[in-house]
């Protein structure tokens, strides 16, 4: 710091320590509030107290953030629907990844979302990669050849989605072939795209780690209501989970019927331990 | 007139080597005819194989040599492949076997703006079917030609934009100074004729205009004199054009048998390369193409030892018809990649019966929401060309009672364009009355203490009971009570109740969809 430095470069440098991502998208504060207003990179997700967690406001687009759930179908749709509904009003296309079950089109009605803008990508017929090929024996078929012996089909399907950056948003479930291979494939292939993508992961603890930005553990809470835990996110650690309601299915005396049954019940946490920011 | 010749030099070779694949471009590579070397390439020429030596003496000189047959019918496929490329500019196209290639492109100066853009035009046409190519130009069609073989480089684009049939024209006086000293046996009918020639010691085509012409014609018959009077432009010469076949249908022979699918891409990518030539010919777009495995015939008896058909057939459809050879490219690839061969492949065929006629849609400047749905089917072509014909589907709502069968599933490629509209979906999230996830089976619960119990816990019912009757008309008839319940871990389950109860012993209780 030069002693004859001018007020304005003084103020410009306090800006930018209260804001270090003015200076490089790769900086982030620790601690701090991390609420802000909603930039360029983050779609509102249609919960305010959602938007308060989230770093920058919203979901992040062009990285891979992933939904940590006990099993398919405690709320995660209807957790992602308002910002996925948007999407595909605006005419951008949803792309989902080899979902759990079969997904009902008139659900997605209900929720404000198109189906048609809905496109399943099932990479389960596809035969698994079985390494080099081999030759062929007279009367034996001959193997088809792999151009990346082991990479299975739906981790190849889902970085040919991101990297072609045509679709609006990207869910996959990746099952089994949830390696950390694949996972940092996919987030080499993500800046390529220009919308959101999730990995929904069913799994017993948070405890496995994961290079991915963003990171939700999911529970049911009863009735229309969500757990949802922060993992790990660019920011400060948060402290409590946090109960969401989301589009409802119960009506006010059945709503009721399910409090009372869940009352004074909760659920173990996902999480064992607290996240630290740079836990990766 | 305006005639454009092109030699291809290296014809036969190079025909030869493109089926060869990318990475045996720099080895040594040679042409056999009659047990003689009879083409090389520069690396080969380097170590000192030439023309005319027997196969033993180049082995010799080049032990890591690739020796390749002279087919002339091969280099007949490849001959037309640049024929049918220089049809997107002139209709007036004559092939010149063994390796030239005649165009009459007077008419098309002022359309492509010039002779220096259409050269330019011209040139990256013929640059994907990977031939080095010698170009002339001339007023007269076997001038170009003869023009064209003594060139090394290709020649500048000249002042010629417009020439008269007159012979007093700047251009015509050119050409016949061109013409005059170019070696004369290149108009010679055969070997007598050349060794005649020689004998005579006219060794080029002024001293062969020098002569009287009747005691050419007594030395050498008409054929000599006329050819040099069509070269001079006093005599017409008129060419038979061709014209691009209705159906496509083109043959590669591979060099080494092919047991994995890798081998057989790079003959795969020669003939797309035609396929696209001739598309362009026909001022058409491809959409749908088949490739051919030829087997080796012995290997496809089946178990009661009769010998099979030995000709597999690959058919690819697209979304969209597309004149882009690498888009093609891809598709065949990814195709090739999950097919399993059922014998080894000694050649490829590709067959096109039906193009696109019209000429393609207007390309865009800036990103717009048509060029991204493009952009979406072409994705979806790549992964279902991996993942197979039904993998990338996209839904659709169907008004039917049966939640099974409310949701239409259509793969992406072959549904009509305009299923990308949906439903006018509400705005505000009223009440939700259908599960997100529906089980493709349903599944039966046990029943204990008149409830459905899952993974051995009680399910509490809270909403319903909504009674869905549907289906006698198409002999699939549901008479379910629906219940909303809730699994005491908290998540939302959608359960039904037959109707009327089944037996005793018999599940009563099913699973059918999450609340997601």
């Amino acid at each position: 710091m030069t002693p004859n430095a001018t007020p304005v470069c003084e103020s410009r440098r306090a800006a930018l320590l209260c804001e270090p991502s003015g200076l490089h998208p790769g900086l982030w504060r620790a601690a701090g509030q991390p609420v802000g207003p909603a930039g360029a990179g983050v779609l509102p997700s249609g919960f305010a107290a959602l938007d308060a967690e989230l770093p920058g406001g919203g979901w992040p687009v062009r990285v891979l953030s992933e939904l940590l759930l006990p099993e398919p179908g405690v709320g995660e749709i209807r957790l992602l629907a308002p910002m996925l509904a948007r999407l595909a009003r605006a005419g951008r296309s949803v792309m989902l990844f080899d979902p759990p079950a079969e997904v009902n089109a008139v659900a997605l009605a209900e929720l404000g979302w198109p189906a048609g803008q809905c496109i399943v990508v099932r990479s389960a017929a596809a035969p698994a990669a079985s390494g080099p090929p081999r030759t062929s024996a007279p009367q034996r078929p001959v193997p088809a050849s792999r151009r990346a012996p082991g990479a299975p089909a739906s981790t190849w399907a889902v970085e040919q989605a991101l990297r072609s950056g045509q679709a609006g948003a990207v869910l996959a479930w990746p099952g089994r072939a949830a390696r950390p291979e694949a996972l940092r494939r996919l987030q080499l292939a993500a800046p390529a795209h220009e919308g959101p993508a999730f990995r929904l992961r069913v799994v017993a603890s948070a405890r496995q780690p994961s290079p991915a930005p963003l990171r939700l553990a999911l529970q049911p809470a009863g009735g229309d209501e969500l757990w949802l835990q922060v993992v790990k996110r660019r920011g400060p650690a948060m402290s409590q989970p946090l109960r969401l309601a989301l589009a409802p299915v119960l009506s006010e005396r059945a709503l009721a019927k399910a409090r009372a049954l869940q009352a004074g019940w909760r659920p173990a946490s996902l999480v064992d331990a607290p996240s630290r920011p740079f836990a990766a | 007139m305006l005639w454009v010749a092109l030699h291809l030099p290296a014809l036969s070779l190079e025909a030869f080597s493109a089926l060869l694949g990318p990475d045996k471009a720099a080895q040594p590579t040679a042409l056999v005819a009659q047990h003689r070397i009879e083409a090389v390439n520069p690396v080969a020429a380097a170590l000192g194989v030439a023309p005319g030596m027997k196969r033993a003496t180049a082995l010799a000189l080049a032990p890591d040599l690739l020796l390749g047959v002279a087919d002339p019918l091969r280099d007949a496929e490849a001959l037309q492949a640049v024929a049918h490329a220089l049809l997107a500019f002139t209709p007036t196209v004559v092939p010149v076997p063994p390796c030239g290639l005649l165009a009459e492109v007077q008419a098309s100066l002022r359309c492509f703006g010039g002779a220096a853009r259409l050269w330019s035009r011209m040139a990256d046409a013929v640059v994907p079917l990977g031939h080095c190519v010698q170009r002339a130009h001339a007023p007269t069609a076997l001038g170009a030609l003869l023009l064209a073989r003594a060139r090394d480089e290709p020649e500048p684009p000249s002042h010629l934009t417009r020439s008269a049939l007159c012979s007093s024209d700047p251009a015509w006086a050119a050409l016949h100074q061109h013409l005059l000293g170019l070696p004369a046996v290149w108009l010679a009918a055969d070997e007598a004729a050349c060794a005649q020639l020689e004998a005579m010691g006219l060794r080029t085509l002024g001293d062969l205009r020098r002569q009287p012409r009747a005691g050419l014609a007594r030395r050498f018959g008409p054929g000599l004199l006329l050819a040099l009077d069509r070269a001079w432009g006093t005599v017409p010469d008129p060419l038979e054009p061709i014209a691009p076949p209705l159906r496509f249908h083109s043959h590669a022979e591979l060099w080494a048998r092919a047991d994995d699918t890798d081998a057989l891409l790079a003959g795969a990518q020669v003939l797309l390369a035609r396929l696209v030539a001739w598309a362009q010919a026909r001022h058409a777009r491809v959409q749908s193409f088949a490739l051919l495995l030829h087997h080796e015939s012995r290997l496809r008896a089946n178990a009661q030892g009769e010998a099979g058909a030995h000709v597999s057939r690959l058919d690819i459809v697209l979304a969209e018809p597309t004149g882009d050879a690498r888009h093609l490219h891809a598709v065949l690839r990814e195709r090739l990649a999950r097919e399993l061969l059922a014998a080894p492949v000694l050649s490829l065929g590709l067959v096109c019966d039906t193009p696109v006629l019209g000429p393609p849609p207007d390309g865009e400047l800036f990103p717009s929401l048509a060029g991204q749905r493009e952009g979406l089917l072409r994705l979806a072509e790549r992964l279902q060309a991996r993942l197979g014909a039904d993998a990338v589907q996209r839904l659709a709502v169907q008004a039917d009672h049966r939640p099974e069968r409310a949701t239409l599933r259509q793969a992406i490629v072959g549904s009509p364009p305009d299923a990308m509209a949906g439903t006018a979906p509400q705005s505000a999230p009223q009440r939700l009355t259908r599960p997100a996830w529906l089980l493709p089976e349903p599944r039966p619960l046990p029943e204990r203490q008149a409830r459905p119990w899952l993974d051995g816990q009680p399910l509490h019912l809270l909403a319903g009971p909504e009674r869905i009757e549907s289906g006698w008309w198409d002999g699939d008839l549901v008479c379910r009570d629906y219940f909303i319940a809730q699994a005491p871990a908290g998540p939302l389950l959608w359960v039904y109740r037959l109707r009327p109860a089944p037996p005793q012993g018999e599940p009563g209780w099913f699973l059918h969809g999450r609340f997601g």
